[in-house]
């Protein structure tokens, strides 16, 4: 790309770009930390209503974290190192739940193991209180831990067969390779995939919101302090912590991996073969993933059993009725279907553009607009609804559709999965690809639309998929959002486990995650067979 | 520059020519934060010459293609294309189409579309395009595989592709950057005579850039070596080889011998070069001067030196008294280094098939007018303050 200054359009759709990033990245980000004001902030913290959801959410995130990472891990290794079977079984399995919302384990937990519960009341007659630090514990753990396996196994991937092959070459035995190569080369990488995991544990809402009870984490303070009190500066204040939070174990991450935070789910082994393990850790692996595999589908068993039964657990009869209710009240499903496959659109096509300005570019500053578009990885999805909330909830701009509002925050909360994936396939293109159209007379627009956009193929379909997963599965994003005429399914599903109507719930979280596969495959066929996802979180 | 040397056959193609020149750079300096990577740089290209950049890798003769096409701005000084000054024209209209060390060809067009590519930015019509796409994929010998995707060519054929796609657009000037280092030795040679053939033909200016001296001596019209971001010196293949004006130049173009010795009878244009006990007349190259005395150095290809059995002399020739240190046979010619004066020459052999290897004693032959004198670049310390 030759200097801005020589190609005026280029000049102007930085400008753009530029202006939409701070409009609907910064300012309301800006907004949400500066509701409170000073006196608002001093009130605020010598009340000391925040310290026990802080400390809450610190020792949650930090035994959840754990938990879901050891699984990960194991998972993560069985799939990548051993050769035990029914691999393309359990990577299905995995993949499953990054599809739905995490707060649906909760609600399998409680049809599970609720006061009313089919395994705790209807086979051992107990009634438990399952609400607080346990609850959450162990819904975190099974929710995110899929998410953990996806982020470890793209690391143990990347390790290189050759230099664990030389090593078993030279007499190391497996645990020796994988204890003083494979681990020391993939430290960074593991280390970066605990705080992603760190981060979405410490932004779950869903979860914590249906069982914590009187356990209350940032999040769940944020959202009640609004719902409860009207409080929308307080709210502001525990999501202004929630956001230091997330931005310390944010910039932790990217120093350890530079940034990268997609993995590509692609199903296609490694052309190198890895050295052997021993029989037993393979048997030892294999019931390791089954067991995971067998509480994942435990989880989405219930959910569809729930979905198609009359009164689940106490009336098994089998019906139709939930899915009925559905397909009388799909206008939340519409909705998120459309503003899904709006907001995946835009944000790849933005997100690529993007890259290609701060990748290709010459000009100042460059550092601080890729910044601010690999920030709202950092962000909380609470944080970033509320910053919405605030900033455009302004009696002037009531003829904008909260639907285009929720559209827009899932363009821009997303940016990053794509931006990222953009700039990195960006840096595989050797730039004398660029120079060799320049130089046939194409100008810097021309040459990003003719060679590079076709080039970048992968990198619009990362962006695309993980927008749009995340758009289907996102609930705290839209909770300060949606109104309702532009609900979507996370929302109607919150709503109805709220009033305790678990055949809807249950049947429209079937509803969702089926919408979700489908276009996903529809998706796949569409690109060749290659999804890419960002992890999607809730 | 007709200075009556037999092989410098090239047309007129010097710097002084600036009025009628092509490209001209004028005093062209471009800075990567401290570092100059190159350094008012000057020279101008005629019209219809093969002009060669030609020095080892970091010399700045990339960067200075790369500012020529527009890729990089200069810090100081001016790019002249065709009397028009064009340091503030975008790389994109510029006119000057270039071919990639990569070749840098489009992997997601075919053969056809690659070619096409320019025509089609330039908004040339379907019919008019497919026609000179055609006609360009004959003419660098790629007819019938227009169809075909990048990566299902062999190397030379992607190179080929690389320069049609490049003349397709009728450029001013056409750039190329080390087009053939990623093709093996034989391709690189054959692919070499046809570059040629094909400037010849189409009496387009080219400017080359290459590290291979063997390349850049077989296909210029002019040569200019680079090294560290300045023009070492700029002329005919036939001085670049044979009258080297610096030490830098005379080792990095080919082999050489050069050796320490003390400037005598310095009478004009011709002086006595001591060394040892040998003194050899030479013929001071223009512009060049020495001093009664001064320490220079004797540079002498290796081809241009003979071997006889010891104590042999011929009329006309200088003999030293020397033994073989060692030798290798590389084929067609058979490399000696001779111990004379406890100092080592090279000296090639050639035809080593046809006569007997020496060993031991022997006679180093050495004809006076194929040697040449190199005046040391005085150390910066001793420059004359301004």
């Amino acid at each position: 790309m030759t200097s801005l200054r020589r190609e005026p359009s280029l000049l102007l759709a930085l400008l753009v770009v530029t202006g939409l990033v701070l409009l609907f990245i910064v300012y309301p980000q800006v907004r949400v930390v500066a509701t409170p004001g000073g006196s608002g902030y001093a009130d605020f913290f010598s009340g000391g209503s925040w310290v026990r959801p802080l400390q809450n959410s610190l020792s949650v995130t930090a035994l959840s974290t754990t938990t879901a990472v050891l699984l990960g891990f194991v998972y993560a290794y069985a799939m990548v190192y051993t050769d035990m079977r029914g691999k393309p079984f359990f990577r299905l399995v995995g993949i499953l739940p990054l599809l739905s919302p995490p707060f649906v384990v909760a609600a399998a937990y409680i049809l599970l193991f609720g006061p009313r519960g089919i395994i705790t009341y209807h086979v051992f007659g107990q009634s438990p209180n399952i609400l607080g630090l346990f609850g959450i514990w162990g819904v975190q753990t099974i929710a995110f831990f899929p998410f953990s396996y996806q982020l470890i196994a793209d690391v143990l991937s990347r390790s290189d067969a050759r230099l664990e092959q030389a090593a078993r070459n030279l007499g190391a035995g497996p645990w020796q390779v994988f204890r003083s190569v494979t681990l020391p080369l993939t430290r960074p990488g593991l280390g970066a995939a605990i705080l992603t995991t760190a981060i979405y544990v410490l932004e779950d809402f869903g979860n914590p919101a249906l069982i914590g009870g009187l356990y209350t984490v940032l999040p769940t303070q944020a959202y009640g302090l609004i719902s409860g009190f009207g409080d929308l500066s307080g709210a502001a204040a525990v999501s202004t912590i929630l956001l230091g939070l997330a931005l310390v174990i944010y910039v932790a991450k990217l120093r350890l991996d530079g940034g990268r935070q997609y993995v590509t789910v692609s199903g296609k082994a490694s052309s190198i073969p890895r050295p052997p393990v021993p029989r037993w850790v393979s048997w030892a692996a294999f019931i390791a993933c089954s067991l995971c595999a067998l509480v994942i589908l435990l989880v989405y068993g219930t959910l569809v059993v729930s979905a198609l039964t009359l009164a689940f657990p106490t009336n098994l009869g089998f019906t139709t009725q939930h899915f009925e209710y559905v397909g009388a009240h799909s206008l939340s499903l519409r909705n998120t279907l459309v503003y899904g496959l709006v907001a995946a659109t835009l944000s790849g096509i933005f997100a690529v553009f993007a890259a290609f300005l701060v990748e290709r570019g010459h000009w100042r500053g460059r550092r601080v607009l890729d910044f601010l578009l690999i920030m709202p990885a950092a962000v909380p999805g609470l944080f970033f609804g509320l910053g919405y909330a605030t900033a455009f909830n302004e009696q002037w701009l009531d003829w904008v559709d909260r639907g285009a509002l929720i559209t827009i925050s899932m363009i821009f909360w997303n940016i990053p999965v794509g931006y990222q994936a953009a700039v990195a396939g960006l840096r595989q293109i050797d730039r004398s690809i660029d120079e060799a159209a320049t130089s046939l007379g194409a100008s810097g627009l021309r040459t990003f639309r003719d060679v590079l956009v076709p080039m970048l193929g992968g990198s619009v379909r990362v962006g695309f998929t993980t927008t749009f997963v995340r758009a289907v599965t996102t609930l705290s994003v839209v909770i300060f959002l949606f109104t309702t005429q532009s609900t979507t399914a996370t929302i109607t599903i919150f709503q109805l486990v709220g009033d305790f109507n678990w055949g809807g719930a249950t049947a429209f979280t079937v509803a969702d995650v089926g919408m979700a596969i489908i276009a996903l495959v529809v998706i796949a066929v569409l690109g060749r067979g290659r999804v890419s996802l960002g992890a999607a979180r809730g | 520059m007709a200075d009556g040397q037999p092989g410098s056959s090239a047309p007129e193609v010097l710097p002084g020519a600036a009025e009628t020149a092509h490209l001209r750079v004028d005093n062209v300096t471009k800075r990567f934060g401290a570092a100059k990577a190159v350094d008012n740089v000057s020279f101008a290209i005629p019209r219809g010459a093969f002009a060669t950049l030609l020095g080892p890798s970091g010399c700045g003769k990339t960067t200075t293609l790369r500012m020529i096409a527009g890729f990089y701005d200069p810090d100081e000084g001016d790019i002249v294309l065709s009397g028009k000054r064009i340091n503030q024209l975008p790389a994109h209209r510029r006119g000057t189409a270039m071919v990639f060390q990569d070749y840098a060809l489009f992997p997601h067009m075919t053969v056809k579309d690659n070619v096409g590519y320019g025509l089609r930015v330039a908004g040339v019509a379907g019919k008019e395009r497919e026609r000179r796409v055609a006609e360009t994929l004959e003419f660098v010998g790629l007819g019938g595989l227009g169809h075909r995707w990048p990566n299902q060519l062999s190397g030379g054929q992607q190179q080929r592709v690389a320069v049609g796609r490049a003349l397709v657009v009728r450029p001013q000037i056409l750039l190329l950057d080390e087009p053939l280092s990623n093709l093996d030795a034989k391709l690189r040679e054959s692919l070499r005579w046809e570059m040629r053939e094909l400037q010849q033909q189409l009496r387009m200016t080219f400017i080359y850039v290459t590290h291979d001296q063997d390349e850049a001596l077989s296909l210029s019209d002019w040569i200019a070596v680079m090294n560290q971001g300045r023009v070492e010196q700029a002329g005919t293949p036939w001085e670049i080889y044979y009258r080297p004006r610096t030490e830098f130049l005379a080792d990095f173009v080919g082999a050489v011998n050069l050796v320490p010795a003390i400037a005598r009878d310095v009478r004009g244009a011709t002086a006595v070069l001591a060394f040892g006990g040998a003194r050899v007349p030479v013929g001071l190259p223009p512009g060049v001067s020495v001093r009664e005395d001064q320490e220079v150095r004797l540079s002498v290809r290796p081809e241009s030196l003979w071997l006889a059995s010891a104590g042999a002399t011929a009329q006309g020739m200088i003999s030293l008294a020397g033994t073989v240190a060692r030798r290798a046979f590389l084929g067609d010619i058979m490399r000696y280094w001779i111990n004379v004066d406890g100092r080592e020459w090279i000296v090639d052999q050639a035809d080593p098939g046809a006569g007997v290897a020496f060993e031991g004693s022997v006679s180093l032959m050495l004809r006076p007018e194929r040697a040449h004198v190199i005046v040391p670049a005085p150390a910066p310390a001793e420059l004359p303050s301004p």
